[in-house]
């Protein structure tokens, strides 16, 4: 569904990403991991058009590297931010209407209603989103912004982190919920290698920007490369 | 004394209607863009010129004027949107230049076609008095008051309510999460723009109706939108509405008991008196918002 081919990104004199290369199954659940600075986040922007990238970026069969942001929301490919961005003097359930509106193309107030059962934000719906909320909750409202859109691909950067280890079981059963409920591709950004290992059937490794592994989790994460560039920032 | 005061307290709430939606023109844009349009007052002046030469040539109430004022407003803030629009770098402060430019472009075509005279409305109706025990108002000042309160309503209601509306919400508040969520920012601003040019429409024309314009009303309404959109920040209709006003009562006491030499003066001392005292604008750091 997704597929990248010799994606690179570079800031001024810093290669951020290098010849990324690799391809998502429809329906996977893919983990993104890397140290701090690898590239994940800037992998998420050149898919959903907020940086410049060069090579290809296949969605659905159509490269989308030209589109702009706006139009790869529309043809289905949702993310998160690490940093929530709700829009503020916009309700809750305001920031998801629009978002159906215009990145799904329809108005459907039964399926808002059933985002915000699911990600647990009913009870907020009617509060001004970006004052009202505790960072939870804006995380929460991040991922349901996103499926008001009514994505194919969902791309999670570090929605798990900041959550202790219960609530963080919790929210992997949401996740999965959801993968299920909505018939989601994901990939997901997260430094937690247990996590990883639970929740995803494959994940990639950046590290300065290139791509260092790629396999089921157990092999990913017994690969001793991986492991050398992990040891300097992950131990947590 | 006390006539004279009312007298001036109700003159100046009447003509803060037409100053707020001036200034929320303003505040439509600069929220949407990101940019101030300083030729924003220029535009309402095109509309108070377009009720001057509909009335001078056909004998019509100014209030005709209308279609062919959003037609014409309405083609010179696309205009401006497709100029402001094409610069890519540093657009916070070429704008400035450019828009101010372009006001000072449509002062002078103004002054060309229609020379540097003093104009208002020649209609007998719109001018006639009608009395509130002391107080006395033209029937043209409660007219444009009253469709300045409409038009702040239908304004309200379309941010509020309508997807369009809430989309330049969505911009103004935050553009990256707003594209993510399908939000073509260029056709929304295109659209504020637009909504911006139609509100200078009718604060034109009403503007024509219950005061006096020349070439040169262009800059000073510029320039009190400014101070509206300073003392009340960009955040609220009501908020704005209560600058207007405030902003209408500084001059009108001005010129009822100083001189009329000294209005425009009074509201820059109003203006210097807020940011020095209140440098979060009236209504505290909550309302400057956007
Ligand atoms: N807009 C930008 N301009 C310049 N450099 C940038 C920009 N965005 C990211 N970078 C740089 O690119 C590199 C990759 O950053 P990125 O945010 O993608 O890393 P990350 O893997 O998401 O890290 P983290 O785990 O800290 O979120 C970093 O060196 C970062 O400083
Ligand atoms: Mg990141």
């Amino acid at each position: 569904m997704l597929k990248l081919d010799a994606v690179t990104v570079r800031f001024g004199g810093l290669t951020a990403l290098s010849d990324v290369s690799f391809e998502i199954p429809q329906g996977e659940i893919l983990g993104l991991v890397g140290p701090n600075g690898a590239g994940k986040t800037t992998l998420f922007n050149s898919i959903s058009g907020l940086v410049k990238a060069r090579g290809q970026i296949t969605f659905d069969g159509k490269n989308v590297i030209r589109l702009p942001l706006h139009r790869r929301a529309r043809v289905g490919i949702g993310r998160t931010f690490q940093i929530p961005q709700p829009m503020h003097h916009l309700s809750v359930r305001e920031n998801l209407a629009v978002a159906q509106v215009f990145g799904a193309g329809r108005y459907d107030p039964k399926r808002i209603d059933e985002i915000l059962t699911v990600m647990e934000l009913s009870h907020k719906a009617d509060a001004d989103a970006a004052s009202a909320l505790a960072l939870q909750e804006l995380k929460r409202l991040e991922i349901a912004k996103a499926l008001a859109t009514e994505p194919k691909l969902l791309l999670l950067d570090e929605v798990l982190a900041g959550l202790e280890s219960n609530a963080k079981r919790t929210f992997m059963l949401k996740l999965r919920e959801l993968h299920r409920l909505f018939g989601l591709t994901i990939v997901i950004v997260e430094h937690d290698i247990e996590t990883i290992s639970e929740l995803c059937t494959r994940a990639v490794v950046l590290n300065f920007g290139q791509l260092i592994a790629d396999g089921t989790p157990a092999e990913v994460f017994a690969n001793p490369a991986v492991m050398e560039s992990y040891t300097g920032t992950a131990h947590a | 004394m006390t006539e004279l005061v009312l007298q001036a307290l109700f003159s100046g709430v009447l003509i803060g209607g037409v100053y707020a939606l001036v200034a929320l023109g303003l505040a439509l844009a600069f929220g949407a863009m990101r940019i101030i349009n300083l030729a924003h007052g220029e535009l309402v002046l095109l509309a108070a010129y377009m009720a001057y030469l509909v009335e001078s040539r056909t004998g019509l109430d100014p209030y005709f004027a209308i279609p062919l004022a959003l037609i014409v407003v309405g083609v010179a803030s696309w205009i401006l949107f497709l100029l402001v629009d094409r610069i890519k770098d540093h657009r916070e402060l070429n704008s400035l230049i450019l828009t101010f430019a372009i006001g000072i472009i449509l002062t002078n075509a103004i002054l060309l076609l229609f020379a540097s005279d003093v104009r208002t409305t020649s209609s007998a109706f719109l001018q006639d008095a009608v009395s509130f025990g002391d107080v006395y108002a033209m029937r043209g000042e409660l007219i444009a008051f009253v469709l300045a309160l409409v038009l702040m309503g239908v304004l309200w209601w379309w941010l509020k309510s309508s997807w369009y509306g809430r989309a330049v919400r969505a911009v103004s508040s935050n553009r990256g999460a707003a594209q993510l969520m399908g939000i073509n920012p260029t056709r929304i601003e295109t659209v504020s723009f637009l909504v911006a040019g139609a509100l200078a429409s009718f604060a034109g024309i009403a503007l024509y109706t219950m005061s006096v314009v020349q070439p040169a009303t262009g800059h000073a309404l510029t320039v009190k939108a400014f101070i509206i959109t300073v003392l009340a920040g960009v955040g609220s209709i009501p908020g704005v509405f209560l600058g207007a006003v405030l902003l209408g009562l500084t001059e009108a006491l001005t010129v009822t008991f100083a001189s009329s030499a000294l209005q425009e003066l009074a509201g820059m001392v109003l203006f210097l008196l807020v940011l020095f005292f209140m440098p979060n604008g009236l209504f505290g750091a909550r309302a400057r918002r956007g």
